[in-house]
């Protein structure tokens, strides 16, 4: 539902379909009936949002709870903003059209450094206090969960509640304790100080921050019996885990339209500037019976006729040829079609291709990363060459003509050279296509080269390095075009696409931040800056007049090589991985040696501690 | 194998869906329902619906249809709306499900329920807006500039103005009755902004499309 204040704005906009709600699927209660309302807020537009798989889960997760209604926010885009503002209309949840301010709860997922702004500003068109502590009373709780909670220092300002790891249990831990304390009439502080007691819960106003002269931090000191460290929640048994079997089925094209069933979660990869890799270890998978059930049932509740099967790096479920046979056993009959995204590129077997060739064929995408195997050996990325162009020719003989291939530029250790062989490899993927013997005929391939620009993370062997300038960044953007040219490829064949570096300068920022950043996040705020991740709306010159206001210096936070001593602003954050084996991995980086992963040998990361998955499969 | 046309209205939240997004909707309603319709062959198969006259983004209607082959001869039809509505979003209920018996292209007029109001309150009473469109719709010629294949036309829309009737009540309301099909097709709007244009006043124009009828004024069935 909407307020009916926008009917009169909604054709004056962009997709109205964006904000009003009333999809199938859609759980629609009795305020009267419920004890807490509980706000999901994504911090991007609606078609980006939907197609979040988190927020389908706890949706359904939440709403099963008769006492809960959860309801769905979406960043309203530029144009609606203004009408919003122009007109006075509150932020608005699309089952109930309530503003946000009539609700308890506020919860945000955090899946980008560059979607902060967007909170902020829908906090302020929601009516509610920005700050934390300009908010009172047992209400307006603002809490916010997902990969970036990690490392949540530039935001703790804003957030009164961060949630560590896997939300299916504390999340409802925390909504059940809320319910309690409102019962028994408990203030706010008494209600954040027993939440910071649950397991996962991490509540930043119970904890004191201090620095060094030179900018590091000191300490940062637990009060009123908050735990000094942390730890991150997990769900170590998938197949009894909570997946929900209908999704809210979109009335407008959403940017992942289809069916999604998660069949495992974490990685074994360990790639060293992949902070999922890390942040959601140890690799726990569903079984093949539990995956066709939720798929089953998904598929029959919402109608869709697309499944993707959703992982970090699919081909490494262990089960996937059965896995698919048996999905196909009733997706064929029924002209399901499977989908199976971040294949890797040993991965890309017959046996596979025959049971998804129902999927178009859009072309190939894989993600080599680094243009050299000395460089792909220092970042821990497992791709070979020769694996490479296997791949490449079994794919061309199967009738594929293009293929994209996905690099970083800036990594730790590279060179000039390394740069060099992104457009080499590329080059090679054009010569294999020309010494298929059973090519498509008479069709020219495409090899799309991308590059985006490395953000060194939290949680990960590369947590302590530079980032490179943007000065050193483009030179290199430049450096590869210049190897395309003088490797004489015709650009009708290749295409050579980069990613903006002034967006990853601002991520690298936030993503490694502290608490000083909050600052900068407020000013900005206060400049109308928002939709970092949109191009049209980006502006690096006034992020920059941001932090020059505030008196701090980006470079300390992006371009600064850390010592590995030092105390980094999420020390105090458990997610199983431990600074010793990141430390260890990243001196196997200096070395350019490569790392088994974890079903080849264990290399002890900490995360046995949780008792089951990957780190007990026998090897 | 049957040729079947379901009959629907569409409104609330479901004005928005534009009419490409009406056919995913319309498909996914249909997979989740199980009905057995006929599928198109080739790589790319899926299931087979056609639309007799789209309707505008922001447009409600009483009297939409789409069409499709039930492979079961013996499908038992009356029970199709409800099966359909059970996978729908709340906006689109299907209403009636018969055997086609009119072919789209028949299709000659459609007529608007049209209710305007300005856009920001008290700028015009209602019975001065009734009066002024009134005062409009019986100038000689209207005059408006109509997008075509060779870009900005003039046109005179007066003729194709085939019925109109004011309503009673409080609003500036009235049903319109416009040229609708492939051949030739008049939006409301065209009108409604071509007023809003001639009196300086930004409308808002809430539209339903009530009737769709062939030749002779007979309803499409
Ligand atoms: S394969 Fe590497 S890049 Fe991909 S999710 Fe796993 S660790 Fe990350
Ligand atoms: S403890 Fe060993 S097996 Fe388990 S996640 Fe860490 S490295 Fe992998």
């Amino acid at each position: 539902m909407y307020p009916e204040t926008i009917e009169k704005l909604l054709l004056k906009v962009q997709k109205p379909g964006r904000y009003v709600g009333g999809e199938h699927g859609e759980a629609i209660k009795d305020k009267r009936q419920v004890d807490v309302r509980f706000a999901f807020c994504f911090p991007d537009i609606y078609e980006i949002g939907m197609s979040h798989l988190g927020i389908k889960i706890l949706y359904s997760l939440f709403n099963e709870k008769p006492y809960i209604w959860c309801e769905r926010v979406f960043a309203p885009w530029i144009d609606m903003e203004e009408q919003m503002r122009a007109h006075d209309i509150p932020l608005w949840a699309l089952e109930s059209g309530d503003p946000l301010s009539d609700f308890d709860f506020i919860g945000f997922t955090l899946q980008y450094e560059l979607s902060y702004s967007n909170i902020l500003n829908m906090l302020e068109l929601g009516g509610i206090p920005l700050l934390s502590k300009d908010r009172h009373d047992l209400k307006h709780i603002v809490v916010a969960g997902g990969p970036c909670a990690c490392n949540p220092e530039p935001i703790t300002d804003f957030i009164d509640i961060f949630f560590l790891g896997d939300g299916e249990e504390v999340d409802l831990e925390v909504i059940e304790l809320f319910r309690a304390c409102k019962k028994e009439g408990k203030s706010r502080e008494e209600f954040l100080r027993l939440a910071s007691r649950i397991k996962g819960v991490y509540v930043p106003s119970l904890y004191d921050v201090t620095y060094n002269d030179d900018g590091t931090i000191n300490a940062v000191t637990p009060r009123d019996g908050a735990p000094a460290v942390i730890e991150k929640r997990v769900m170590m048994n998938m197949d009894k885990s909570y997946y929900p079997d209908n999704f809210v089925v979109p009335n407008i094209e959403i940017v992942h339209d289809r069916a999604v069933e998660e069949i495992f979660r974490g990685c074994i990869r360990g790639c060293r500037f992949c902070q999922a890799g890390f942040l959601y270890r140890p690799v726990r998978e569903k079984s093949v019976e539990c995956i066709s059930r939720q798929t089953h049932a998904l598929c029959r509740n919402t109608g869709y006729d697309e499944v993707s099967l959703s992982s970090l790096s699919s081909s490494d479920y262990t089960q996937v040829v059965p896995m698919l046979k048996e999905l196909n056993s009733w997706a064929k009959p029924e002209n399901v079609s499977l989908s199976l995204p971040s294949l890797r590129v040993d991965g890309f077997s017959d046996d596979i291709l025959n049971e998804i060739k129902t999927v178009r064929k859009s072309g190939l995408t894989f993600a080599p990363e680094a243009g050299s195997q000395r460089l792909r050996d220092a970042i821990n990325k497992n791709v070979f060459e020769d694996e490479l162009m296997n791949t490449c020719r079994v794919a061309f003989e199967g009738g594929y003509t293009t293929v994209k291939l996905y690099f970083m530029i800036g990594l730790p250790t590279e060179t000039m050279d390394d740069v060099a062989d992104i457009a080499n490899l590329g080059k090679k993927v054009l010569d294999t296509f020309y010494s298929t013997p059973n090519r498509p005929k008479g069709k020219a391939p495409r090899v799309t080269l991308s590059a985006s620009s490395f953000v060194p993370k939290p949680f990960t062997p590369f947590q302590w390095e530079p980032q490179d300038t943007m000065d050193t960044l483009r030179e290199k953007q430049q450096h590869i075009k210049k190897s395309i040219v003088d490797n004489k490829i015709s650009l009708s064949k290749m295409t050579y696409n980069y990613h903006d570096s002034d967006t990853s300068y601002l991520e690298a920022v936030f993503a490694r931040g502290d608490r000083r950043l909050n600052a900068v996040m407020l000013e900005a705020h206060k400049k109308g800056i928002r939709f970092d991740g949109w191009s049209d709306c980006f502006s690096l010159k006034n992020w920059l007049e941001a932090f020059e206001a505030c008196g701090i210096d980006p470079a300390f936070y992006a371009n600064r090589r850390r010592s590995f001593d030092e105390i980094l602003p999420w020390d105090h954050l458990d997610y199983g991985v431990t600074k010793d084996f990141l430390h260890r991995e990243c001196e196997r980086a200096y070395r350019s040696e490569a790392s088994p992963n974890c079903r080849e040998k264990c290399l002890g990361c900490g995360c046995t501690k949780y008792k089951g998955g990957v780190c007990y499969e026998k090897r | 194998m049957k040729n079947v046309r379901v009959f629907y209205r569409k409104d609330g939240a479901c004005k928005y869906i534009s009419h490409l997004d009406t056919n995913r909707v319309m498909l996914r309603a249909i997979g989740k329902s199980r009905l057995n319709i006929w599928r198109t062959e080739g790589f790319n198969q899926h299931a087979y619906i056609t639309f007799a006259l789209p309707l505008s983004l922001g447009f409600a209607s009483e009297c939409e249809s789409m069409d499709f082959r039930i492979l079961d001869d013996d499908e038992d039809l009356s029970a199709i709306p409800e099966r359909m509505n059970a996978c729908l979003p709340e906006g689109i209920r299907v209403f009636r499900c018969a055997e086609a018996v009119h072919k789209p292209a028949d299709i000659e007029s459609a007529k608007y329920a049209v209710q305007i109001e300005p856009m920001n309150e008290n700028e015009i009473s209602f019975s001065e807006l009734s009066e002024k469109w009134r005062d409009f719709l019986s100038l000689p010629e209207i005059i408006v500039q109509k997008k075509t294949k060779k870009g900005m036309k003039d046109v005179d829309v007066k003729p194709y103005v085939l019925a109109f009737e004011m309503k009673e009540g409080e609003k500036a309301a009235f049903d319109l009755t416009l040229p609708a099909g492939s051949t030739l097709n008049i939006n409301p709007n065209l009108l409604i902004d071509a007023f809003a244009q001639s009196v300086g006043i930004e409308l808002y124009a809430d539209i339903t499309r009530v009737g769709i009828y062939i030749k002779g004024g007979e309803d499409f069935a």
